[in-house]
């Protein structure tokens, strides 16, 4: 399996496309970080807030959010969390991070796993697609490896490629940080439940990630169904990615119905039960998980069989 | 046929919907013969083949591959098996070399002294390193053969070897299968509708019509040894031929005789001596077209190819 996987990764990267991928990726993320501090440096001048006026202002709004009856469990903990730890940090004159400081680009990192989101689609469509498209499917099944060991080492070639690249988001948004806004003043705490104390911010910024990275994963594997049943990259590309747009809009649209809590599109946001928004509250982690797991079973079992009945005819 | 067959075909047969595409094939390969696989285009030439590679499912019917079973024993018994279907379609995008980098990789025990070695067979090793897609056709074509051998077959199945190749590639690739076959005893299964093609490099054809095998003929066996004499005036020499007694038939300006060589000299003295001028003598070989459209009885040939 190893020597397929290593076969895999030598097509892989074989490709420009691939290398163009993480060359995309890095410049978005220097860009992004550049923009922002062109953007903050000419919006702010003469706006001088403290900080502790910030703090104040969301620990009222954060207030309001708890009187709402509707909440979860889940959300009454992340708003209870917030509230703690500004007053904490009022208290004991603890200063946030700053919006421009290499600490908080770490941490808002995982919302640019999008974008790996996107390339990911795009190697888990065309990585089978691609072989019958070339015509390599015929030389690569006529050799005495059984057909699911091939499309197992394909899938996890695609799973390594995401996360690597989620990885490079990390580090890319790190050191874009550091080069355009340096470490800034700020220390980073966490509420434990009971108390309020300092934390790692890269142990949250890793968490965000890996909560992230399971709508890598789901998405990805979606659309390596779709290549390995279509055999075409382009319309298995196309349908993934319409997917993923049209179908968070549709939670919105199915929000009232039962069936919204089986939808996969309502699952696949991880760090909602983190950050106090959630468009369907009556769902839990273990569920989302749960619902997680059961549509990967059904993509990867679509595309095992299909592909192991095939007759190749290309 | 001496020696116990290699590859057997049995009761193989494939329906897709509800034609049958192939009926009940009955084959078997031996080491060290080359073995045509003839038919009109739409015959079941390609699926045949790709049942034997395990790219297609048999309806019913197995493939057996030195006594093992295709479809049970997958990886066991194609590990036998060198295959070049249409096209040997390469990564464009890698370089020859790792192109059988990537396949040797999929067989157990391919050293890459191994990969070196199959190089040089080819002739390859100058270009080895370059780009798959600044390769000629031809270059393509021994690449393919490269990536077939790597594991040492017992077995090598082509389909349509020659597809595209031009005559000086056509002649290389056929000296060399005819050479991997005597020298390592590897059974080839060659499909193709170049039916000259076939007669050169064939020892044994098969003939496969609507995906019935028709016949299985040894090369050698349809070559009864004839001559063909262009001497004037016709009538004369056809009456001292035929008064010595060998069978005759006209062909083209002259006539055909059924004769071993040793009687040539003979017949040419008696000629001469009858006061006939003698313009031409010599061996004369029914091509394959004409034993193949014997055997296909001709006019369904046609048919089969009007379908």
């Amino acid at each position: 399996m190893l020597k397929l996987m290593q076969n895999e990764w030598m097509k892989l990267w074989s490709k420009k496309a691939s290398w163009m991928m993480v060359f995309l990726l890095v410049v978005i993320l220097f860009a992004s970080a550049a923009i922002t501090k062109y953007v903050n440096s000419t919006a702010n001048e003469g706006i001088e807030e403290s900080w502790q006026n910030v703090v104040a202002a969301q620990q009222e709004a954060n207030q309001a959010m708890l009187m709402d009856p509707n909440m979860n469990e889940a959300q009454k903990d992340y708003y209870t969390g917030q509230i703690a730890i500004a007053e904490y940090r009022l208290e004991n004159d603890v200063q946030p991070f700053e919006f421009t400081s290499m600490q908080q680009s770490v941490l808002d990192a995982h919302e640019m796993l999008s974008l790996v989101t996107l390339f990911t689609v795009v190697i888990a469509a065309g990585i089978t697609a691609s072989e019958f498209s070339q015509g390599t499917i015929k030389m690569l099944l006529t050799r005495p490896v059984r057909r699911w060991k091939v499309l197992t080492s394909k899938y996890l070639t695609t799973m390594v490629f995401a996360g690597l690249l989620s990885v490079i988001t990390l580090l890319a948004a790190a050191l874009a940080g550091l080069v355009f806004f340096g470490i800034g003043e700020g220390t980073f705490l966490v509420w434990t439940g009971s108390e309020v104390m300092e934390g790692s911010y890269w142990r949250e910024a890793i968490k965000l990630s890996v909560l992230s990275f399971a709508s890598v994963w789901i998405i990805g594997t979606f659309a390596f169904m779709l290549g390995t049943v279509f055999r075409s990259s382009s319309l298995a590309i196309g349908l993934s990615i319409f997917l993923m747009f049209t179908g968070i809009q549709a939670v919105f649209l199915l929000s009232n119905y039962e069936i919204i809590k089986y939808y996969l599109f309502t699952h696949t946001d991880l760090t909602q039960f983190y950050s106090g928004f959630m468009p369907v509250p009556d769902i839990t982690m273990t569920m989302s998980l749960i619902v997680l797991f059961v549509y990967f079973l059904l993509f990867l079992g679509i595309s095992y069989w299909t592909f192991s009945k095939r007759d190749i005819t290309a | 046929m001496d020696g116990k067959p290699i590859v057997q075909l049995k009761n193989l047969s494939k329906t897709i919907g509800k034609k049958k595409i192939i009926k009940n094939l009955n084959l078997d390969l031996y080491p060290g013969q080359i073995t045509g696989f003839l038919g009109p285009n739409g015959a079941g030439k390609t699926t045949t083949i790709r049942m034997m590679v395990g790219l297609m499912q048999p309806t019913s019917g197995d493939v057996m591959i030195d006594g093992q079973s295709i479809q049970t024993d997958f990886e066991e018994s194609i590990q036998k098996v060198g295959v070049i279907v249409e096209n040997p379609e390469m990564y464009k995008y890698m370089s020859g070399y790792k192109n059988l980098l990537h396949f040797s990789r999929m067989h157990k025990g391919v050293s890459k002294q191994r990969i070196d070695e199959v190089v040089m067979q080819v002739g390859m090793q100058n270009r080895i390193h370059e780009k798959v897609s600044s390769y000629s056709l031809g270059m393509r074509q021994r690449l393919g053969l490269a990536q077939a051998l790597l594991h040492k077959p017992k077995f090598l199945i082509l389909d349509e070897p020659t597809n595209g190749l031009d005559p000086a590639g056509i002649r290389e690739f056929r000296l060399y299968l005819q050479k991997v076959a005597t020298e390592s005893g590897v059974a080839v299964f060659v499909s193709s509708h170049l039916l000259s093609e076939i007669e050169l490099l064939c020892d044994r054809i098969a003939i496969i019509q609507n995906g019935e095998l028709i016949g299985i003929k040894n090369v050698n066996e349809l070559h009864h040894p004839q001559y063909y004499i262009h001497a004037e005036p016709l009538e004369l020499a056809e009456e001292v031929l035929s008064g010595i007694g060998f069978p005759l038939a006209k062909h083209d300006k002259g006539l055909v005789i059924d004769s071993d060589e040793q009687h040539i000299p003979g017949a040419v003295q008696m000629l001469v001596s009858a006061g006939a001028k003698i313009y031409t003598v010599q061996p004369h070989r029914a091509t394959l077209e004409d034993q193949f459209l014997e055997m296909t009885g001709g006019g369904q040939f046609a048919q089969a190819h009007a379908k």
